[in-house]
């Protein structure tokens, strides 16, 4: 442990002052060149300079060396023959800098410089059909904005009667709503399909309710669940109030972050019931912003308060299951077709605020905003699902007002910029439109399609994956029949053109998901991640390790 | 007799700012100058600090105007500072120009100016970067950028050349590894007694009084108080030890935004009489509260160099510290006991080091001896000297580098183009920053084409013939040429 300190006294040299050993020729090339080595993915000083030298095949140097290095070894093999005599005699380098190094300060040791260094350590090599299964998400998003485009020109165009259109996704929207009521009180008494999940999720919630307790009693970070399990449903209870007070103050965007502090606990541990939480608030709150745009004369704050009421009171709704017992299922879902009512009639009252909304902009430069606005809603839409599917217990925490690791607060603005973007995009739009029933189907027709069924497409992912497919083949099969009919002229028989598209759409899906998926896969060989000892080390911390490992 | 140059310090980071960087700066100046060079220092104006300051030994330090941007660092506008830095150069007639600190734009360039105006350049870089997030690819490649025309790199530990090798694509045989260092004389243990010069036998100070098995071990925390400092890793491992080992007590010193989860910890388990915290300390005070303690505890997660566990050693404490960046190369073994930067091994480091300390095993009252003679800022000067004579050609190419530079076109191109003492063409320049990237390469040959431009309308607006040469500080002697190592 603690030496005589006589036995360091010799190592450190009393004569300090002294110069350095004459300086000879190839004094600061590395001596030792046998290479200790082995390892082809460290990197070798001449690594450095020679930039596109694939990693070498053997530890060896010989001067038949990659084109690229040959010289330089050659040369430095030279030296190894003229030096070895002399550098024998040397104490051995050593990487510390208390040490008297015999060498110069530029010396570059090749046995130990680098020898740290990883290269790719954790990458993980991915493959075609989970890839392909996950680009899935991307293409149901694409084919829903495209719809929702289609569904406009066909109502610009008077192809299609605006009523029908939104008289049917109110009725998709309606049964929708009902499959995930049916659902959610399928699952709230028994609970998670998989244990692993729910074991996680209370673990997530307990780290979060604890801060930093002292450890003795159960360092190993695993408590008993079941006196855990019993908070849950006691803050899960709780979670009924808080969702319901949630409802009054949505009208800001800070509210979510501002109120979730207040019931800690049960967002948490009602998991994945904070997800529809965020995209309500997120719908909400651009709704706030449509109205704000659209009230020159009208007052914005009781329209957007109805309109917020109305999806946070779908939030409270959804959030049902949390809430074990009965009454309180039922007054959500009273809750929620009230706030439906009243943000129908808001918008109603609305449309012909919006109708005349950009009447002085030229048409040209509506389709190219929302062109652009379109295309910020797909590149920042929030694909990840992570509320459903794979890190259940991850968005748990990282809604829990970030008590998570910060990326997932950090998410959130861009989100709701998704939903934005498309809501003002649909409003744009629909300012467009001559009358104000048709400005009026489209908006709901927006509001259904950004606000509502993203979380209702996660939730079916999440909840099966024959779903997930199904409603992605419907889709693709839905956009692809829409644009073929919108292309193809007023007077042949829609049906036909409808049917080619729907051939055209499936197969760019097919080739796009395919070929992106192959192409993901062929980029992963440039892939070089350097990981060493400068990386600042990630600490290991009992009372918070599963903070750390997502 | 050697050369002795004249020499610019260019940093964003100087005193009045208290700092690792600043000591460094200022230091190394002093050294030198007792060296025999001139050393200007240049950096931007503080509040409060402006024009032209001497301190002592007849250091000169330029504030020049600029504006900062943030945490003092000044805003990166690559051309601005050239007609200021051109008057500078010339009025003190500067050889070479020593740029400092990786996130100080000033220095970076100072270092492309100086170039084109035909200077050697050295850089020094401080501090470690990864490699993953955006924020360090940024930076790499303006480092690529600056360091693509260096003619030496200056590293604080081996860790840290290997990182700057990497990140600059560097030859490693430019980069030398020349540590930072204590001034002995400011970190003294408590009741210590200077070994009389006379004496030839081996000096003993008197063993420290030995610790009974129930007297008090103070455990020191030092550090300001963010994420990678281990502030996280130290709240969740004091309460711990200090359940493991009564009759101990830790001392926390430093400030920061980690500090409120310090005293909550500290609230929750009851430990107020057992954890005293300092907060903010001024550099001045450091050896005072480090002399009130037996062990230093130091759990950064990143560290280039580590000078406070130097110091602590100098004041005669054991040293518990985590294995990361640097800090392996810094102490020897008998000084120090390593933990993996994890709650469970830190705890158990610092359970061996008490228990060696109530052994009395380790005789820390050696160490102030020890650690003077291993750091001191006058190797520093002579090391950095060196590398100033490999640059200016004093040392042949050959013997600095260690290879044959006439070998033809055989031996190593890159690094002779790079020290070769003809490379200062336009032409070769331009080559070096071609090789920066696809886009970044040609950018960086026009951020040079300009500089260039601007440099030949300034010999022309303001030819040097009317700059004013401003007198010398008179120079030191060098020493005795027995002591001399140059």
């Amino acid at each position: 442990m603690a030496p005589p300190s006589g036995l360091h006294q010799s190592a450190i040299p009393s004569d300090f002052e002294t110069p350095f050993p004459p300086l000879v020729r190839s004094s600061t090339v590395p001596a030792g060149l046998k290479s200790h080595r082995a390892d082809p993915s460290h990197l070798a000083p001449e690594d450095a300079y020679t930039p596109y030298s694939p990693p070498r095949r053997s530890g060896t140097f010989d001067s038949t060396g990659t084109a690229s290095g040959t010289e330089s070894r050659a040369g430095r093999a030279r030296h190894k023959d003229a030096s070895r005599s002399r550098s024998r005699r040397r104490k051995r380098f050593q990487k510390l800098l208390w040490v008297k190094q015999s060498y110069p300060d530029n010396y570059t040791d090749q046995a130990t410089f680098l020898e740290n260094l990883q290269r790719n350590p954790r990458v993980r090599p991915y493959d075609f059909w989970p890839l392909v299964a996950d680009s899935t998400v991307i293409v149901q998003h694409v084919c829903s904005v495209i719809i929702f485009v289609v569904c406009f020109v066909g109502i610009f165009q008077e192809r299609v009667s605006p009523v029908s259109v939104v008289g049917w996704s109110s009725f998709a929207t309606f049964l929708g709503w009902l499959l995930w009521d049916w659902w959610v009180t399928n699952e709230a008494p028994g609970g998670w399909e998989d244990d692993d999940v729910r074991a996680r999720m209370i673990r997530d919630g307990r780290a979060y309710r604890e801060y930093r307790p002292p450890r003795r009693q159960d360092s190993s970070g695993l408590g008993s669940p079941m006196l855990n399990a019993s908070t849950v449903s006691i803050s899960s209870v709780s979670n009924f109030p808080s969702a319901a007070s949630s409802t009054t103050n949505l009208l800001q965007d800070h509210s979510v972050p501002l109120q979730r502090p207040l019931h800690p606990p049960g967002t948490n541990t009602s998991g994945g019931l904070l997800a529809p939480t965020q995209v309500h608030s997120r719908s909400a709150s651009s709704i706030n912003t449509i109205a704000t745009q659209a009230s020159g004369a009208a007052s914005p704050t009781t329209t957007a308060g109805t309109a917020a009421n109305l999806i946070a009171a779908g939030t409270t709704a959804f959030g049902g299951p949390g809430t074990t017992g009965f009454s309180p299922a039922t007054r959500n879902r009273l809750s929620t077709i009230k706030s439906a009512v009243l943000i129908y009639f808001t918008l109603l009252g609305l449309s012909p605020i919006l109708k005349s909304l950009t009447r002085s902009t030229s048409s040209d430069s509506i389709w190219a905003m929302s062109f652009w606005l379109l295309a910020i809603n797909v590149f920042f839409f929030d694909y990840s699902g992570s509320s459903w599917s794979g890190g259940l217990g991850g968005a748990a925490s990282g809604g829990g007002g970030g008590g998570g690791p910060g990326a997932h607060g950090k998410q959130m603005p861009v989100a709701s910029m998704s939903t934005n973007a498309a809501l003002m995009a649909s409003t744009v739009l629909a300012s467009r439109l001559p009358s104000t029933g048709q400005v009026f189907s489209l908006t709901l027709f927006s509001i259904e399609v950004f606000g509502l069924f993203p979380v209702f497409r996660q939730y079916a992912r999440h909840r099966s994956w024959r779903y997930h497919v199904v409603l992605t083949v419907l889709l693709v099969l839905g956009a692809g029949a829409g644009v073929g009919m919108i292309l193809g002229d007023e007077r042949g028989w829609p049906w036909k053109k409808g049917l080619l598209g729907m051939v055209v759409g499936c197969l760019i899906a097919a080739l796009a998901m395919g070929g992106c998926s192959w192409w993901l896969i062929g980029l992963q060989k440039y892939k070089n991640e350097i990981y060493g000892p400068w990386d600042p080390a990630r600490p290991i911390i009992i009372s918070r390790r599963h903070w750390d490992d997502d | 007799m050697a050369p002795t140059y004249n020499i610019a310090m260019v940093s964003d980071f100087f005193f009045p700012q208290p700092g690792g960087v600043e000591s460094h700066i200022y230091q190394l100046s002093s050294k030198l100058r007792d060296r025999g060079h001139k050393v200007i220092i240049i950096t931007h104006a503080y509040k409060g600090r402006t024009g032209v300051r001497y301190l002592t030994n007849g250091l000169k330090v330029y504030h020049v105007p600029f504006f900062v941007l943030y945490r003092s660092a000044s805003f990166p506008t690559v051309f601005s500072f050239f007609p200021i830095f051109r008057n500078i150069v010339l009025r003190e007639r500067i050889d070479i120009v020593h740029g400092h600190a990786s996130l100080s734009s000033l220095c970076h360039e100072a270092i492309l100016h100086a170039r084109t105006m035909g200077l050697r350049t050295v850089y020094t870089d401080h501090s470690l970067f990864g490699f993953a997030d955006a924020a360090s690819i940024f930076a790499n490649k303006l480092l690529k950028f600056s360091l693509s025309d260096v003619d030496h790199v200056i590293c604080v530990s081996h860790t840290c050349k290997e990182n700057t090798v990497l990140r600059a694509s560097l030859d490693p045989l430019m980069v030398s590894a020349i540590p930072n260092a204590v001034v002995a004389e400011n970190f003294k243990p408590l009741d210590y007694t200077e070994p009389s010069p006379r004496s030839f036998a081996p000096h003993h100070p008197p063993p420290a009084r030995p610790l009974g098995p129930h007297d008090m071990i103070t455990i020191v925390v030092i550090s300001r108080l963010f994420y990678n400092k281990g502030t996280d890793l130290l709240t969740a491992a004091i309460p711990r030890i200090l359940a493991n080992h009564p009759h101990t007590r830790f001392i926390i010193a430093g400030d920061g935004p980690k500090a409120i989860d310090l005293e909550q910890m500290i609230e929750q388990n009851v430990l107020q009489d057992r954890v005293e915290m300092l907060g903010p300390i001024r550099h001045e005070e450091v050896r005072d509260v480090m002399v009130r303690g037996h062990i230093y505890l130091h759990p950064s997660l990143t560290e280039a160099f580590g000078t406070v566990i130097v110091e602590a050693a100098s004041c005669g404490l054991y040293v518990v510290c985590t294995r990361v960046g640097g800090i392996p190369e810094v102490l020897p073994s008998h000084m120090t006991v390593f933990a993996k930067p994890e709650e469970d091994d830190l705890v158990t480091a610092t359970g061996k080091a008490i228990a060696s300390m109530r052994a009395n095993k380790v005789r820390t009252e050696l160490f102030h001896q020890q650690v003077k003679s291993m750091y001191s800022w006058t190797n520093v000067a002579m090391r950095t000297e060196r590398v100033y004579n490999g640059i200016s050609g004093a040392i042949s190419e050959a013997e600095f580098y260690g290879y044959d530079a006439a070998n033809g076109a055989g031996s190593w191109s890159a690094t002779r183009g790079r020290s070769g003492v003809q490379s200062f063409a336009l032409i070769d320049r331009l080559k070096r920053y071609y090789g920066c990237g696809i886009w970044a390469g040609k950018l960086f040959c026009l951020c040079v084409i300009v500089d260039y431009l601007i440099f030949l309308a300034l010999e022309l607006w303001f030819p040097r013939e009317k700059i004013d040469v401003c007198p010398d500080w008179p120079r030191k002697e060098r020493k005795v040429d027995g002591k001399d190592a140059g």
